[in-house]
């Protein structure tokens, strides 16, 4: 049992900072020696700039990335846009890994669909790397990836380049209208997942994005005959303290800060909808 | 080990034991009893049944600053800064001793433990006070919870004609009456006067309560049950079982520090997500996270209601949605009260 207190972060340094879309900014993070700490997928931090405060964001870098922690973090509160004003240098705090994190051994062997919208790709993109680290130990990847536009897709030359050079991965990009040289798909991502028509043999679906999307992809992936125990997703709530005793994350009895954020669909279904 | 002193005596006792540091004891302040640190000519009342506010921040602050920081250009630094000495609380009555239990299978038994509440556990001592006429809101027999009589504490206080019984329960105890020294008589065949107290009997039916609780999250019953709520937060504030904090930092040019403070799931902001999305947007969603806390959630991870029936709710809140009321709006009542 450590005797530390869990709520103080250690330092850490900005490396750099990518601008991904006009409200969304990738940071990577370095610890005083290196990794601030070993992680998992689905994982999250809290990343604190005082006097602003602290806030909890998804890892999106893939564990097998050992340089540094990768956060694509969107500009919507006091934290995220003090982030979104830092410069290459800045030192931050940095706590965690906090949650459960992707059930990656329990996907072994399976063909994966990851389905995600917006910011939401953040999250899927640790896993998704993971799956491509340790290739033989997963079957096909389909990746369902949208946005309301071309400019707000997050992460585009690897999406598009990298990820789609993968073996047996087909990358599917979508936008909600059509735009001057987009050449994808143009419609919503739950529409788009339907007109896809995967089949839930052997198959594990993971959806994060807004919540109107997840509800409705969830609906597709019924109506495809996916068993809720095969849809995996991911949840936000506002946390303080990241290990289950601030009070504010929970569903019924279930904290998403420790228990989750990663819930599969027949979990979520016994919890209360509270969220 | 057992001990006596007159209670002329007390003063003299208190002002020694605050000289080795924080002594915490029920302080009579204005028309009210407040739990607070001793200091010359504080008027204390140990026969108040209860304080306003639970004993809790003595163990979990209102406030506790535990980090500084400086910032200058690209660099920050941030250094811990905890400050938990000793302290020794002196007449916590038997419900709320009860009630830092529950708080300790969160801060400290769940992992992992809350270094700052677990430090400032093993750093106190408790002197449990027992309770000889509990007033018409105390119900803690409802909880199993006996008057007479604190297990938790270090040393356990009988009130007597005159005089008070000081039994040491732990080491801890042992050293505390032992530094009083001669303050304190041989108490060996002294006994406690104090047994069989009953708390009042609002009829409630407990049994099952929380299992039955499962399936009614989507009951009608919170329709109604929240209308009442104005939101003021005062139960949180007064219950010895709410744990729920927030943290915040506080600064200006270059330097400050970050603090973690009481907060209330009574509050619409408790749980307001940057970019306005808020999943217990009403007071209906926030009155029922409070009752399910205490009846559902954490009897289900803990194996107990989180309620001791200190009777705080029901004296504080202005409109009466104390939890009594809730347990009997949810079914939690004896037939024949009916």
């Amino acid at each position: 049992m450590s005797s530390a207190n869990v709520l103080m972060p250690q330092q850490a340094t900005i490396l750099d900072i990518t601008e991904e879309t006009p409200d969304i900014k990738t940071l990577r993070v370095v610890g005083k020696e290196g990794m601030p700490f070993d992680f998992m997928p689905g994982q999250c931090a809290m990343l604190s700039l005082p006097p602003v405060g602290e806030a909890i964001f998804s890892i999106t870098s893939s564990p097998t990335c050992r340089e540094c922690l990768e956060f694509s973090i969107k500009d919507v509160g006091n934290v995220s846009g003090a982030l979104h004003g830092l410069v290459p240098g800045q030192q931050i705090g940095i706590r965690g890994p906090y949650g459960n994190g992707f059930p990656v051994e329990k996907m072994k062997g399976k063909d994966l669909l990851f389905i995600g919208g917006g910011i939401g790709l953040a999250p899927l993109r640790s896993l998704i790397g993971y799956c491509f680290a340790h290739r033989e130990d997963y079957g096909q990847i389909d990746i369902v990836y949208g946005a309301r536009s071309p400019a707000d897709l997050i992460r585009k030359s690897e999406v598009k380049e990298s990820w789609a050079e993968e073996p047996d991965t087909n990358v599917h990009l979508t936008v909600d209208a059509e735009f001057p040289d987009w050449d994808g798909n143009v419609g919503f991502v739950p529409t788009y997942v339907s007109e896809l028509g995967f089949s839930p043999e052997n198959k594990i679906a993971v959806t994060c994005g807004p919540p109107i999307m997840i509800k409705f992809v969830l609906q597709a992936l019924d109506k495809l005959k996916f068993s809720p125990e095969q849809v995996i997703t991911t949840l936000e709530m506002r946390m303080k303290c990241g290990v289950g005793k601030c009070g504010r994350c929970n569903l019924g009895p279930v904290y998403v800060c420790k228990d989750g954020p990663v819930f599969s669909l027949d979990q979520l279904n016994a919890l209360p909808a509270e969220y | 080990m057992k001990k006596v002193i007159a209670r002329e005596k007390l003063p003299e006792l208190w002002k020694s034991l605050a000289a080795k540091g924080p002594l915490f004891l029920p302080i009579q302040e204005g028309p009210v009893v407040l739990f607070q640190p001793w200091q010359e000519g504080a008027e204390i009342n140990l026969d108040a049944v209860n304080t306003a506010v639970s004993p809790k921040d003595v163990f979990l602050p209102r406030e506790e600053t535990y980090m500084q920081y400086r910032c200058s250009g690209k660099q920050l630094e941030l250094i811990p800064a905890e400050n938990i000495e000793p302290v020794t609380a002196f007449g916590v009555h038997p419900c709320d001793l009860k009630a830092v239990e529950m708080l300790d299978k969160v801060y400290i038994d769940q992992d992992p433990p809350d270094a700052l509440y677990k430090k400032r556990r093993e750093n106190t001592t408790v002197v449990g006070l027992s309770c000889s006429e509990p007033d018409p809101f105390c119900f803690c027999n409802e909880f199993g919870v006996d008057p007479a009589d604190a297990p938790g504490a270090d040393v356990m206080a009988h009130l007597k004609n005159g005089s008070v019984l000081l039994e040491a329960r732990t080491d801890k105890g042992k050293a505390l009456l032992e530094q009083a020294g001669d303050l304190l008589q041989d108490g060996s065949k002294e006994t406690a006067e104090v047994k069989d107290v009953k708390t009042a009997d609002f009829g409630l039916n407990l049994e099952g309560l929380p299992e039955n609780l499962k399936e009614r999250f989507e009951d009608p019953v919170w329709d109604e049950l929240y209308k009442s709520c104005l939101g003021c937060g005062v139960c949180t504030y007064v219950c010895p079982t709410c744990y729920c904090f927030d943290v915040e930092d506080f600064g200006h040019e270059g330097e400050g520090q970050r603090f973690r403070c009481w907060d209330s799931c009574m509050y619409g902001h408790f749980t307001a997500m940057a970019g306005g999305h808020n999943p217990r947007a009403g007071r209906k969603e926030r009155v029922r996270q409070r009752f399910m806390h205490k009846l559902q959630y954490y009897p289900e991870i803990f194996n107990e209601i989180a309620c001791v029936g200190c009777g705080r709710c029901l004296r504080s809140c202005p409109v009466n949605l104390d939890i009594v009321q809730a347990i009997k709006a949810l079914g939690g009542e004896t037939v024949e009260q009916r």
